[in-house]
């Protein structure tokens, strides 16, 4: 299943060095890599524009440019808040094709998961999108919020001018996400009971509805220990640990229940 | 951390050492940095080496050490390495100027040490600075520190993947031109063979190089080590970093295996006499240890002390070793720090303490590290040492309350606004904690640096209705109202609590400081609110009374509000400025308050600026920069300068200072990124980069609050005008959809401005004039009527250089329509006037060329045009302006809108020039033009 590392990409690598050599510093700078990493990964073989990453990068790159345009419009409260936390987000998802190009070890696992099956026939669109959102929520998002609510000088305080705009965010994140939509949620729960408790932490036990206030709480949990590397790097591994159970899930043949 | 001559050649790196030392060497501001990112294994501390001792002597090199120890002291490696060249002597006495004072302290002995030279300051473990180190960094970066410096940092990668801060600091400063971000990869498959064949000898088979790079990845320790296993015949059982160091610390003497594990618990460097104290050996014993630990290649010596190789191997051991074992190393070494006379680095025994689990030895070292680190302004090191005193003492404990009051406090002051307010409640949940009052009063303070205005403001009230306070404390209490009411712009309430705040601190010993404010805040809210005059009286009133006083702080404050409601473009700028210039050298001769008096020649200059006299706005700026300013006081002198050499047109300069402010707020500070932006905006306009300035515009319409209407005006109105330059330019396509999202964003600004009143709906109506007059210059009907209200908008604000800029519009368009030339030669002269006056010279080249096309002649006479020789002699002036446009390749139809004439008439003149140069092709006259020139 693993490529060799000379060929991660296959004919298309230098393209792809090409545009992960980018670092956008603002939204435009964000849609626009994500346009051009759009036109590479449709070219990778053997599933070109099929293949599952690139049904994911589709999907983020429309929520993105909803974002865009919302900032555009002034729909936000903070906007600076939300132009650097997309910036910071995105910016993620860009570490973590860096480190798959390079073969790195330090590739979160949430995120293999999708990378590997890049040539694999038989994901389906929906699965592929959904596992690469789940990896971005999940595992990237409490990272990306503490690191911009740091820089922003502000705090994870519920009700805050960021907590409403992190919320307006999810909405669309939600709108947009094919198969977790509202009405899937019982199924939902039940696959989160068939699992054997390995996400319970993650669900904190409770018959919530599908939401990206997950990712928040997170923010909250790791914002008193963001100063300590040790701690920050425990809390990494395990959110990269749910992350991945969860990925597993949704790109396992019970994942087609949620479609 | 390696030094020793039996490290294996690096290999693979030429490039990179040479991209390194291509980005060491003086960036435009004089200063240079580069910082290598990478995992653990990749070389970064050889790569580090290396060039630090490759250097020539003209460059003073200084290392600084960043310790793992989570709360080191602020400052830490500098500080060290300072002290370790016997340049630092301790915190100065506490002044007013505070963390100013002390970078440029420090700013100072860096520039003693290097005594000329450049410095190289070499930091290895990046991740592990801390806040103040961080600030300090960018501080030296952005040239505040005076010093030619180059930074060659380190930093672990796996830390930059969590939510680590020196992430955003690398993000916002990779886009300088004198920082590069290196991320350092594993190495190929030829460099780690090349790496086998020179460990294990040059015979090595290529399936065994070829298996090496497979189980390494590259990672050249991981190779060295595989082909050290290969070279010494060893089975090879391991390939992480982590196997590969137990395996090799198993290998090793019973001696030899305690001071590695000792050094991997200390708080590197190690010197040798502390590690005796730490390790129950005798001394031939302990020597022969440390001599067997540095032969396996764990530990290096050097001058001040021992070290790991590699600091993993710290990280791998505490894994390993029973928590009982760990406790006791770190005890050990508590107990040897405190028994050695002289040593007052409290954070380090605090750590150990903390680590041997032995709480309550560890308070007063933690206490003592919390004091040390508020001498040194750090407050967020200090308050997470007093939240971690907060741990080590139970509620019963009499010393919480003193605890609990600073914890806040500190918390309050880094900015940990929650905390701080959750400590606070503790703390007035106490018995022995202090009185009602003084709790009102701090939880509003803290209340109202996070934000939370309301809270804060019924927590002022609260004060006011207690009957606990006395007199003197409700003075303060409604005057620190009254400010923050001024600030939320409620100028009525404002000057309710201001006048409550005057009858309190009457006949009240010791209230001078909140009589000042509260008069500052009583004349601000009268003047804006009712009558001018008479609220120019009562702030004049405060700074009597702050002049009496006598305090820094109080006479600056006062100043600052005069000042700034003079120089308001509405009232009397040039009285502004003399007031504001009088407050500085008032301040500059009590030698205190530096803070505040560069805060008012920031107010002067840019009330020189808006009234157009940019020389005299220079002059103080430059004048406020010796002052030394950090942090957002830096920002706010460097921006003013920055917008001076816009106008004058001195890109570069106006680039070091764009560069300089976005390196101090690569360390946060998002309010100053606005005009940052503006004026890159501005700045890439003059340089014909209408795309760069397209960005930055984009960008600032995304991050701007809707509801910033003034802000949102500027925007536009520099996206617009990127766009019509980009039209008239042609050499940059227009950006439809960029000009459609700014016209949407004139729309938004035109239905809230309805909302607007007073000065802001004037200057928001003014942009809109702008933007309107700069949609029809976008859309190739410039409108002078347009242009020519925009000018009378912009004079009524008495904005001297967005009128003169109408004006040339005005003019442009008026010759362009070839109507009212009379009304348009006028225009064109009073901006020629204006923008001669401020030295604008890019502007002024502008309507010199507007005015040469039209044929009009300014005020003064232009220089004469040189003799023009050979063939280009026979055409007329005005054919020689055609056969030039021609030159350039443009259209008939492009040139009569560049000179103002018809399409035909550039038909007719370009037929007398083909006819005059004996050339039949438009490529053929070009020629003989450019053969000419």
């Amino acid at each position: 299943m693993m490529l060799t590392e000379a060929s991660v990409w296959g004919p298309v690598q230098r393209e792809m060095a090409g545009v992960l050599a980018g670092h956008p510093g603002d939204v435009p700078g964000v849609v626009d890599q994500l346009t051009r990493l759009q036109a590479v990964l449709s070219q990778v073989p053997p599933l070109l524009e099929g293949n599952p990453l690139a049904d994911f990068n589709r999907l983020y790159l429309t929520i993105s440019e909803n974002v865009l345009e919302r900032l555009f419009a002034g729909s936000f409260a903070d906007p600076g808040f939300v132009a650097r936390l997309d910036v910071e987000f995105a910016g993620r998802y860009f570490d973590a094709l860096r480190q798959w190009s390079d073969a790195s070890v330090a590739c979160p696992r949430s995120w293999m998961l999708l990378l590997q099956r890049i040539p694999c026939p038989g994901t389906g669109p929906t699965a592929s999108a959904a596992a690469g959102i789940n990896a971005h929520l999940h595992y990237d998002l409490p990272f990306a919020l503490v690191t911009t609510l740091d820089f922003e000088g502000c705090e994870p305080v519920d009700g805050s001018d960021q907590h409403r705009d992190y919320l307006q965010i999810n909405e669309i994140f939600a709108e947009r996400i094919p198969g977790l939509r509202r009405g899937y949620l019982d199924r939902w729960q039940l696959l989160i009971d068939m699992m054997n408790g390995d996400l319970d932490d993650w669900w904190q036990g409770s018959a919530v509805e599908w939401t990206r206030d997950v990712a928040w709480r997170n923010t909250q949990k790791l914002w008193p220990i963001r100063h300590d590397l040790r701690a920050v790097a425990a809390e990494q591994a395990r959110l990269d640990r749910t992350a991945e159970a969860l990925g597993k899930l949704l790109l396992s043949p019970m994942g087609s229940l949620l479609q | 951390m390696a030094s020793e001559g039996d490290d294996a050649p690096l290999v693979g790196r030429s490039g990179i050492l040479a991209s390194l030392r291509a980005g060491l060497r003086a960036g435009p501001g004089g200063t240079a940095a580069v910082f290598v990112t990478g995992e653990s294994g990749v070389g970064k501390t050889r790569l580090l080496t290396e060039v630090a001792s490759t250097l020539g002597d003209d460059v003073a090199v200084l290392w600084g050490a960043c310790l793992d120890i989570g709360d080191a002291s602020p400052l830490h490696p500098v500080l060290q390495a300072l002290r370790h060249a016997g340049a630092w002597s301790g915190p100065a006495a506490p002044g007013s100027d505070g963390a100013g004072a002390l970078l440029e302290r420090v700013s100072h002995e860096l520039r003693e040490l290097a005594s000329g030279r450049r410095l190289l300051l070499v930091l290895d473990d990046l991740q592990w600075a801390d806040r103040s180190t961080r600030q300090l960094l960018l501080y030296l970066l952005a040239g505040l520190g005076e010093i030619n410096l180059s930074v060659l940092a380190a930093v672990r990668a796996e830390s930059l993947h969590g939510s680590h801060p020196l992430r955003r600091v690398l993000a916002e400063l990779r886009r300088l031109r004198s920082v590069q971000v290196i991320d350092l990869a594993p190495l190929d498959r030829e460099a780690t063979a090349e790496l086998v064949a020179a460990v294990a000898g040059p015979d090595a088979a290529a399936e065994d190089a070829a298996r090496v790079f497979k189980r390494s990845g590259g990672n050249p320790f991981v190779a060295e080590e595989l082909a050290r296993d290969l070279r010494d015949g060893r089975v090879e059982l391991s390939d992480t970093l982590r196997e590969i160091f137990l395996s090799r610390v198993e290998e090793l003497p019973p001696t030899a295996h305690e001071v590695v594990h000792t050094v991997a618990a200390g708080v590197e460097p190690v010197e040798h006499a502390l590690l005796a104290r730490a390790l129950p050996l005798a001394e031939p014993e302990l020597l022969e240890g440390v001599r067997a630990a540095v032969a396996h290649r764990f530990v290096t010596s050097a001058g001040d002390g021992y070290r790991l190789r590699h600091r993993v191997v710290a990280e791998i051991l505490e894994q390993e070793v029973l928590p009982a074992e760990h406790a006791l190393r770190h005890r050990r070494w508590a107990e040897a720090i405190e028994a050695t006379p002289g040593d007052d680095d409290h954070a380090r025994l605090a750590h150990h303490w903390q680590r041997a689990g032995e709480p309550i030895r560890a308070l007063p070292s933690v206490v003592a590290a919390a004091r040390a680190a508020e001498e040194l302004y750090g407050y967020a090191e200090a308050f997470r040492q007093w939240a971690l005193a907060l741990t080590l003492t139970c509620d019963e404990d009499p010393r919480r309350t003193e605890l609990l009051g600073h914890a806040a406090e500190a918390a309050h002051r880094c900015g940990e606004h929650q905390r701080a307010l959750s400590t606070l409640e503790e703390l007035a949940a106490r018995a022995d904690g202090p009185g009602p009052c003084e709790i009102h009063l701090r939880r509003a303070r803290y209340l109202a640096a996070a934000g939370r205005t309301a809270h804060a403001e019924a927590e002022y009230e609260a004060a006011l209705a207690a009957e606990e306070c006395t007199p003197h404390e409700k003075a303060g209490a409604a005057a620190y109202l009254a400010e923050l009411l001024v600030q939320l712009g409620r100028y009525a309430d404002a000057a309710d609590r201001a006048r409550e705040a005057l009858d309190l601190a009457e006949g009240t010993e010791g209230s001078t400081a909140a009589l000042v404010r509260a008069s500052a805040a009583l004349g601000v809210s009268l003047a804006l609110r009712e009558d001018t005059d008479a609220g120019l009286a009562v702030v004049r009133q405060a700074v009597a009374i702050a002049e009496r006083s006598g305090h820094p702080d109080d006479i600056g404050i006062a100043y600052q509000h005069l000042a700034e409601l003079l120089a308001n473009p509405l009232s009397s700028v040039e009285e502004g400025v003399v007031v504001a210039r009088r407050g500085a050298a008032k301040l500059a001769a009590l030698g205190q308050g530096r803070v505040h008096a560069t805060r008012l020649l920031a107010i002067a200059a840019n009330g020189l600026f808006r009234i157009g006299q940019w020389a005299e706005a220079e002059l103080l700026l430059n004048d406020a920069m010796k002052h030394r300013p950090s942090g957002a006081d830096a920002v706010e002198i460097l921006l003013a300068r920055c917008r001076l050499y816009v106008g004058f047109g001195d890109a570069d300069k106006a680039d070091r200072d764009l560069d300089a402010v976005a390196t101090i707020l690569a360390g946060g500070g998002a309010r100053h990124v606005f005009p940052m932006l503006t004026l890159r905006a501005g700045n890439a306009m003059w340089r014909g980069q209408h795309d760069v300035a397209r960005a930055a515009v984009q960008r600032g319409l995304t991050e701007t609050k809707s509801d910033d209407l003034v802000l949102l005006g500027i925007l536009a109105w520099h996206g617009l005008r990127a766009e019509a330059e980009a039209r008239a330019g042609g050499e940059i396509p227009v950006d439809q959809l960029a000009v459609r999202r700014l016209q949407s964003v004139v729309d938004r600004m035109a239905r809230g401005a309805a909302d607007a009143t007073g000065p802001v709906r004037a200057m928001i109506d003014a942009y809109l004039d702008l933007c309107a007059a700069e949609i029809s210059r976008i859309e190739e009907r410039s409108d002078p009527e347009l242009w020519a209200r925009s000018a009378a908008a912009w004079d009524r604000r008495k904005q001297p250089y967005p009128r003169a800029y109408s004006r040339l519009r005005q003019a442009e368009a008026s010759f362009a329509r070839r109507t009212r030339r009379a009304a348009a030669t006028a225009a064109l002269r009073e901006a020629y006037e204006t923008a001669q006056a401020m030295g604008a010279k890019p502007f002024l080249a502008e309507i010199v060329q507007v005015a040469e096309r039209a044929r009009v002649p300014l005020a003064v006479s232009a220089a004469p045009a040189a003799e023009v020789q050979g063939e280009l002699a026979a055409l007329t002036d005005r054919e020689r302006e055609v056969l030039a446009a021609v030159a350039e390749g443009l259209t008939n139809r492009e040139i009569g809108r560049r000179l103002f004439i018809s399409e035909r008439t550039v038909g007719v003149h370009v037929g007398h020039i083909f006819d005059k140069l004996q050339v039949r092709t438009r490529v053929q006259a070009s020629r003989v033009y450019l053969g000419a020139a």
